[in-house]
């Protein structure tokens, strides 16, 4: 009996011991293209612009030439790049509040009504759908000084009272209103308006999903404990539950506004703007390592901006796996 | 809800903010140049007849077409008779201004090559991130391995690096390997959609192991597994993550900008767009607002179809 007993026994841990293998081997199989074609295609390209970011090299030249942190150097200390990043930064800290902000002020006004909730969803969603670029080049109309809607809008409000109360339209009455991408004072406030309307109907759709997991309960538990107006329930209930909501759409919107593109190289295909107002980081890589040829200090510039956006991510998963529940 | 009114008002002022480009870009292309220059038409402009010069120019009649015409305009002199054709040209040559537009834009242009490419170059992209990302996927959340822990933490780290930040490293890479202005230039960096094995995987995750289990009973493979028992069950997820790649990819102008340079035929919407702009003067708006309203148009349409749908898959990533 003791034998008959072990031999099943033995064949079913031989065969699991078998099944054990071939599964090895068949998940090896299923993960290794996406394997090699990430190491190929995702880690080392940063491997490759690390190292050239300490040389000189160019695309048809034979060799290069280590040259240490020389391009680190430029990047830090040329006026060239201290535009780029104060360009990326006010583009950055600029969009990424007021989308945010506007993306949870529509999400909650549009959450409160009963009526066209679907319409306003729809409309606000359609900057994130089109096609960016045809949509600078309509945007660039509109901005057109003399033809333009926005100019044409301005001036019908001349000779009312607003030319009274807002020094804006008084100086455009008198003389002309901006030429908007033309003007380095306005250049990059234009850009990132456009980054917000493209941008805000994103997060309003994040927020309002993020909407239908807060508790009905909480509101009334809130209100039993005092909170009387609207903005104390926002404030106790609303904002601390949409928390993780709000974690996502900051990083999320960061990382898309760092890597603004499409809008410049449409309004100015060469140099960044006027006076470089608006020669942001993405276009920097561009216009250095791919159009000049200059592969070393666009990789210097690539490796900046990854730590850049990587840092980010990271703060945010640190922020997730904390649970920001306040 | 007479209370609700203040909200209205302001999610209206919004939409006012919203729309105005569309509203511009559709309306320029339905419109004469001269009522663009004057701003006047209302949206649908006057559609009068108006004559494209440019084809009179082309018709411009040669000595030898004047010579031909004798006999249809007899006792007429030379002069006259070519005063004749041209007013004949110019006939032929006007049209209302929407149908003078929509023909630029394409026959300027080959439009519907571009189209075709942007068609190629997000279903190839699509397809092949499914083929890798799925087997991926289903070995990650069903699988058990040796070093899977390590390739999950590779997948969560390769989610960090936006692939645009690495595109000047890619160029380099394609332009060694001789790649750069080829279709595979356009669609190689995008093989591999981290997003897609991460998301894919948490789906497969809440699959019941009975129903693989079941398979393998059947003496089913592994990978007759993957496609034949897990890609079904996928669906839907798989939908919301064809939504934002063919999204992604159809609006992307940054990486083919980079990689493609001058040749025309591999250019995708965007990049054609891009270079009617640049060559165009100023009467040339009509025709480019044209171009660009068809761009934008198939996916605008295709999210008013299936709008929860997209909604969902464009904000997958937030579903973490």
């Amino acid at each position: 009996m003791s034998l008959a007993d072990g031999v099943p026994h033995e064949a079913v841990a031989a065969k699991t011991k078998t099944h054990n293998v071939k599964e090895r081997r068949a998940a090896w199989i299923l993960t290794g293209p996406a394997l090699i074609l990430m190491v190929a295609i995702l880690l080392a390209p940063i491997l490759v612009a690390g190292l050239l970011s300490f040389t000189n090299y160019s695309l048809g030249n034979s060799g290069f030439d280590w040259v240490g942190t020389r391009n680190y150097e430029k990047l830090f200390t040329r006026s060239t790049y201290a535009k780029m990043f104060t360009a990326t930064l006010t583009y950055v800290v600029t969009v990424v509040p007021i989308s945010v902000g506007l993306g949870l002020g529509a999400a909650l006004l549009i959450n409160s009504l009963g009526r066209f909730r679907e319409a306003y969803k729809t409309i606000y969603f359609l900057p994130v759908m089109a096609t960016l670029l045809a949509m600078a080049i309509a945007w660039e109309f509109m901005l057109h000084p003399s033809i333009g809607m926005i100019n044409r809008t301005l001036e019908m409000g001349c000779g009312t009272f607003l030319e009274r109360i807002w020094p804006f339209m008084a100086n455009g009455c008198a003389g002309h209103f901006p030429v908007w991408l033309g003007d380095k004072r306005y250049a990059i406030w234009v850009i990132s308006f456009i980054g917000i309307w493209q941008g805000f109907g994103f997060n309003m759709v994040l927020y309002l999903a993020g909407l239908t997991s807060v508790h009905r309960e909480l509101y009334h538990a809130a209100e039993m404990d005092g909170a009387k107006s609207a903005w104390e329930r926002f404030r106790l209930v609303t904002w601390p539950a949409l928390g993780p909501t709000t974690v996502f759409v900051v990083t999320i919107s960061c990382i898309r506004a760092f890597q603004v593109f499409d809008t410049i190289e449409a309004f100015w295909p060469q140099g960044g703007g006027p006076n470089k107002s608006t020669y942001v980081m993405m276009f920097a890589i561009f216009e250095k390592g791919v159009q000049q040829n200059l592969i070393g200090i666009g990789s210097a510039i690539t490796m900046v901006f990854l730590a850049f956006v990587m840092f980010l991510t990271l703060i945010q998963r640190w922020l997730v796996e904390r649970k920001v529940h306040y | 809800m007479t209370h609700d009114w203040w909200k209205h008002l302001l999610l209206i002022l919004g939409v006012i903010v919203v729309i105005a480009p569309f509203y511009m870009m559709v309306s320029y292309s339905f419109k004469s140049p001269g009522e663009i220059d004057r701003g006047e038409g209302g949206f649908f402009g006057r559609q009068e007849m108006m004559v494209d010069e440019r084809c009179v120019v082309r018709r411009d009649p040669s000595r030898a077409e004047i010579t031909a015409a004798a006999p249809r305009f007899p006792g007429q002199n030379d002069r006259g008779i070519r005063d004749a054709l041209v007013a004949e040209a110019e006939t032929d040559c006007s049209m209302r201004p929407v149908v003078f537009n929509y023909t630029m834009a394409f026959t300027e242009a080959p439009l519907l090559r571009y189209l075709m490419n942007g068609i190629i170059v997000t279903a190839s992209i699509f397809l092949i991130q499914v083929v890798v990302a799925l087997p991926a996927a289903y070995a990650l959340a069903k699988l058990k391995f040796w070093g899977r822990d390590a390739v999950f933490a590779l997948v969560l780290f390769c989610l960090l690096i936006p692939v645009h930040a690495i595109a000047l490293p890619l160029y380099i890479l394609l332009a060694k390997l001789g790649l750069t202005n080829t279709y595979a230039a356009l669609v190689v960096p995008w093989t591999i959609s981290v997003f897609g094995i991460f998301l894919m995987r948490q789906f497969f995750m809440t699959v019941p192991d009975d129903l693989i289990d079941a398979a393998r009973m059947d003496g089913m493979s592994e990978f007759a597994i993957v496609w034949r028992v897990m890609l079904p069950t996928a669906i839907p997820a798989l939908l919301a993550f064809a939504i934002f790649s063919i999204v992604a990819h159809w609006n992307d102008y940054f990486w083919p900008r980079i990689v493609v340079t001058g040749n025309r035929d591999l250019f995708t919407p965007p990049l054609g767009l891009r270079e009617f702009k640049g060559g165009g003067d100023g009467s040339f708006f009509g025709p480019m607002m044209a171009t660009a309203t068809v761009i934008v148009t198939p996916l605008i349409v295709a999210f008013m179809l299936a709008q929860r749908r997209f909604i969902e898959g464009i904000t997958l990533s937030g579903m973490k």
